[in-house]
């Protein structure tokens, strides 16, 4: 009494993702133009960390956290099309790395900070090789039930993890609590993650990447060993992901079992879909929006994620590029109206 | 003139069931170096399968097959491909979304071994070989479109060029020039004795048209309901009264 | 969440008396049927909506939560017989929401790709939550089984509440009746139809948006009347919208998403390691659930009953 054993086709044509890092050139006859919006933002934000006040800086702590771990979950969701609803576990299992190492070990910060990137890349090569089995929606509910799991096994191990309540702790020295102290070290940690994430898309890797993303069975037919290819990055998401949780310390002291929830999961892939996954920064971008508008809207409206919900829903009906992807996307289409062409930049 | 030349690839007793049905039914084909050797047979023939199961896309439920004296039976089709056999595919398969250059340089990426490499600008260094590869299928002028914005044809150039870029000893080609104008499909056929006389290139192909078949073919191998009914020289096979009769008659 | 969704799960931890009693066998076996009734009726509806429209719907986890608040608003305005009618108009009034948002929304994402989709419904699953709180605030709130089917009556020694009997009919209906309409009407044959070649069904003069409207009301439906179902057994409150849809998941996924009968057998399953859990080892009975739809996926990522995709 199966319903139906059909392959997806005709009312569910496969719209590829879009990819305008790749199809967008760039100007690479003028290099240092392209590294000036980088080197812009940076400096702002560390004039920010001079002028603000410790209140919004607590905001921008979150921000930074978010933005690397929107960027690590859009390495599979934007450079390989693959959508995790898993990415929490290394989220959380980051910020647990710290969280526990203090609370039974006796592990300094040091330590467990620059370990938890480590502990979740080895925690993503079991749970890549398990889902990655599976395609499309069951590798979305596959990475869902990981998030479950951890989530569960976070709040029945009363023993080890504090349950539901979490560990809270002074876990962080107080070079760090310090507000300025702690902002700039966890922008300087955003800023190096980002140079490397950057560098892995823009690499033969990433490129091989973005090809079994459009054409999965092609580049198989290519030789490529599409399953490895996907797992090496999956871990490589993994191992950003924690370090991202770990920074979530940095600021909060805590870790609880709702950083491994799926909804946790949930929030990156939408900073990614309202920033623009397509584009590298789209989800940094995404990042700031939801959590300032977070923060905003709380203070006025009950009703957060109702405005979350709608504004997803617009931007996902009317807009799927995302801010930054539609933004490039015009771009690239004047330009190939004036018939432009840059031959070298086709992947920059 | 080529029957002394080196056999290539070598399949006996080749056979994929699926259930009850022998879709591929104990082939064997054998297939030399620098020969353009065709494929034809009526709408299910086992065309398809017989190429799935070169390329490693199926197993073979039983037989042998063997590329340049090495077995490949079962092999993954990502191992197969970079023993050198490549496919261009029947349905266009290309990268939708990629540029036409960035397509052929992560085929190249691939070929130099280079795809775990995620530190080095590599795949940089390739326009030059990617140039050459689409000069040499004639798409020099388009690298910098989206490949999904290209016409039929040169997305079937595309294709062709993916396959070259893993600088294959024997390239297969499924109906090449299925849906194609006149001027495409000439194009095509030009490409492809330039490729075999050339460039030293193996081609197996499959083809509905029977003048292409005889016109561009050294060798000719005729399916029927998954077996081989007929195998020999394309004027040979031209001649074999049977071999008409059955294949024109379903054509028709 | 774990304790919250074993609640969710309907699960009694009965584990009262000797393991091996008689009383206690029957205890456990209503205690799977009935956990095992609950969820095929949320996840069969999940399952026939991915089977024809190839969509996961996170918001089936809102019709199953707004079913369930208007039964709680039916039973407190009308006297008696409050629960009955929201048997029948609960699982109606979902059903036109599902249309609603069939309509309007997933009709346009059709041909986009699945993460567009499943974004989108988990949009409609966060704005349902909301307007849920706005009409029916934060409170717990909970219904009693109507008198009919109160109190329980005796099995080999063992109580079995008369109201798990109702779950269970329920249930059976849903499978009986689903497997009716799919394998013995026409509609059925187009519906199974409509997912291999929309435009083959469509020239043979088939309406093919009506039939995905249909099957999407249908799967509300679904999601509503189980959300009634389960209304007298357990606390009704927001939040249970996201606690269901992962136990569902987990179900259909067992199972094999798109197959009814996957999503009996894997409702079974469940029932099972989560009656016997709560029995054997309490703490690890939600681990058992995942750790089993792991396994699952490791070695039919395709669920038991479901097909490859490609």
């Amino acid at each position: 009494m199966t319903v139906s054993n059909g392959l997806p086709s005709g009312a569910s044509t496969v719209e590829r993702a879009p990819d305008l890092t790749s199809a967008a050139p760039t100007a690479r006859s003028r290099p240092w133009l392209q590294a000036l919006v980088p080197v812009a933002l940076v400096a702002v934000m560390a004039v920010l960390g001079l002028v603000l006040q410790a209140d919004p800086l607590l905001t921008l702590d979150e921000v930074l956290a978010l933005v690397v771990f929107a960027t690590a979950t859009n390495l599979l969701l934007g450079g390989g099309g693959l959508v995790s609803f898993g990415q929490a576990v290394f989220y959380g299992v980051g910020a647990y790395t710290v969280a526990l190492g203090w609370l039974h070990w006796q592990l300094g910060f040091w330590v467990t900070f620059f370990l938890a990137p480590f502990v979740g890349a080895a925690l993503a090569i079991p749970i890549g090789l398990v889902a990655l089995r599976a395609r499309r929606l069951y590798f979305a509910l596959s990475t869902l039930a990981f998030s479950e799991l951890a989530n569960q096994l976070a709040e029945s191990r009363y023993d080890f993890t504090k349950g539901a309540n979490g560990v809270f702790g002074p876990f962080v020295p107080s070079s760090l609590t310090d507000p300025v102290g702690g902002y700039f070290f966890l922008l300087a940690v955003t800023v190096v993650s980002l140079l490397l994430m950057w560098k892995v898309h823009h690499s033969p890797f990433g490129l091989v990447l973005r090809s079994i993303r459009e054409n999965r069975e092609r580049m198989q037919a290519l030789g490529v060993n599409v399953y490895r290819h996907q797992l090496v990055v999956f871990v490589v998401s993994g191992f950003f992901c924690s370090l991202a949780g770990a920074m979530f310390v940095v600021y909060s002291q805590s870790a609880y079992p709702e950083l491994l929830d799926w909804t946790t999961s949930g929030a990156p892939v939408f900073m990614s879909v309202i920033g623009g996954m397509g584009v590298f920064l789209g989800p940094a971008v995404g990042a700031f929006i939801y959590q300032f508008g977070h923060d905003e809207l709380v203070r006025y409206v009950d009703d957060w994620q109702l405005v979350l919900g709608g504004v997803l829903l617009l931007i996902v009906m009317f807009w799927p590029d995302g801010l930054l992807g539609t933004y490039a996307r015009a771009r690239w289409g004047s330009r190939r109206r004036r018939g432009a062409r840059d031959e070298e930049d086709a992947d920059a | 003139m080529r029957d002394h030349a080196a056999v290539l690839l070598r399949a006996q007793a080749l056979t994929r069931t699926f259930g009850a049905f022998r879709a591929v039914d104990g082939v064997d084909l054998t297939v030399r170096q620098g020969s353009i050797h065709s494929v034809i047979g009526p709408n299910g023939a086992g065309k398809t399968t017989l190429f799935r199961l070169l390329t490693g896309i199926l197993r073979p439920t039983s037989g042998s097959l063997e590329l340049d004296g090495r077995s490949i039976g079962g092999l993954p089709p990502h191992v197969i491909a970079r023993m050198g056999l490549a496919q261009a595919f029947q349905t266009t398969n290309i990268f939708p979304r990629l540029s036409v250059l960035e397509s052929v340089r992560a085929a190249l990426v691939s070929r130099h071994r280079r795809a775990g490499d995620m530190l080095s600008w590599f795949h940089r260094s390739l326009a030059a070989e990617a140039r050459d590869v689409l000069e040499t299928v004639g798409l020099g002028d388009s690298a910098d479109l989206e490949s999904q914005t290209l016409s039929h044809g040169d997305q079937r150039a595309l294709e062709v060029a993916l396959a070259l870029a893993m600088s294959p000893r024997l390239l297969l080609l499924d109906e090449p020039t299925a849906g194609m104008s006149p001027f495409e499909s000439q194009r095509m056929v030009h490409l492809v004795q330039r490729l075999a006389r050339d460039n030293g290139l193996t081609v197996i192909l499959s083809e509905h048209d029977m003048d292409t078949v005889f016109g561009i073919s050294d060798r000719v191998t005729v399916m029927h309901q998954g077996r081989v009914l007929a195998d020999g020289p394309a004027p040979e096979v031209r001649a074999n009264d049977e071999v008409m009769a059955i294949y024109l008659g379903s054509q028709a | 969440m774990d304790a919250d969704l074993e609640e969710t799960l309907g699960t009694q931890a009965h584990a009262q008396g000797t393991p091996m009693s008689g009383s206690t066998i029957v205890t456990d076996l209503v205690g799977v049927l009935t956990t095992a009734s609950s969820l095929f009726i949320v996840a069969t509806g999940l399952t026939l909506v991915f089977g024809a429209l190839r969509l996961i719907n996170i918001a089936h986890g809102s019709f199953y939560m707004y079913g369930a608040f208007l039964a709680t608003t039916l039973v407190a305005r009308v006297p008696h017989v409050g629960f009955w009618v929201a048997l029948v108009v609960s699982p109606l009034v979902v059903a036109l929401l599902g249309i609603a948002v069939e309509v309007l929304v997933l009709r346009r994402l059709y041909r986009r790709e699945h993460l567009t989709q499943l974004l989108a419904t988990f949009a409609l699953l966060l704005i349902f939550a909301d307007v849920a709180l706005r009409l029916w605030g934060k409170g717990v709130r909970g219904i009693s089984p109507p008198s009919a089917v109160q109190g329980s009556f005796a099995v080999g020694g063992a109580a079995v509440p008369r109201y798990d009997v109702v779950i269970l009919a329920v249930a059976v209906a849903v499978g009986v009746g689903l497997w009716f309409l799919l394998t013995r009407t026409r509609l059925g044959w187009r519906i199974r139809a409509v997912v291999d070649d929309p435009e083959l069904l469509s020239a043979s003069g088939t309406n093919v948006p009506l039939i995905l409207t249909g099957v999407f009301a249908l799967g509300a439906f679904l999601a509503g009347l189980s959300g009634v179902v389960i209304a007298p057994q357990q606390a009704v409150q927001p939040g249970m919208d996201a606690q269901i849809i992962v136990a569902a998941f987990i179900v259909a996924v067992i199972g094999g998403l798109g197959s009814i009968v996957g999503a009996a057998v894997g409702s079974l399953v469940i029932g099972i390691v989560q009656t016997l859990g709560a029995v054997w080892a309490p703490s690890w009975a939600s681990t058992f659930m995942y750790v089993l739809m792991i396994l699952v996926l490791a070695v039919r990522p395709w669920g038991l009953f479901g097909t490859p995709e490609r």
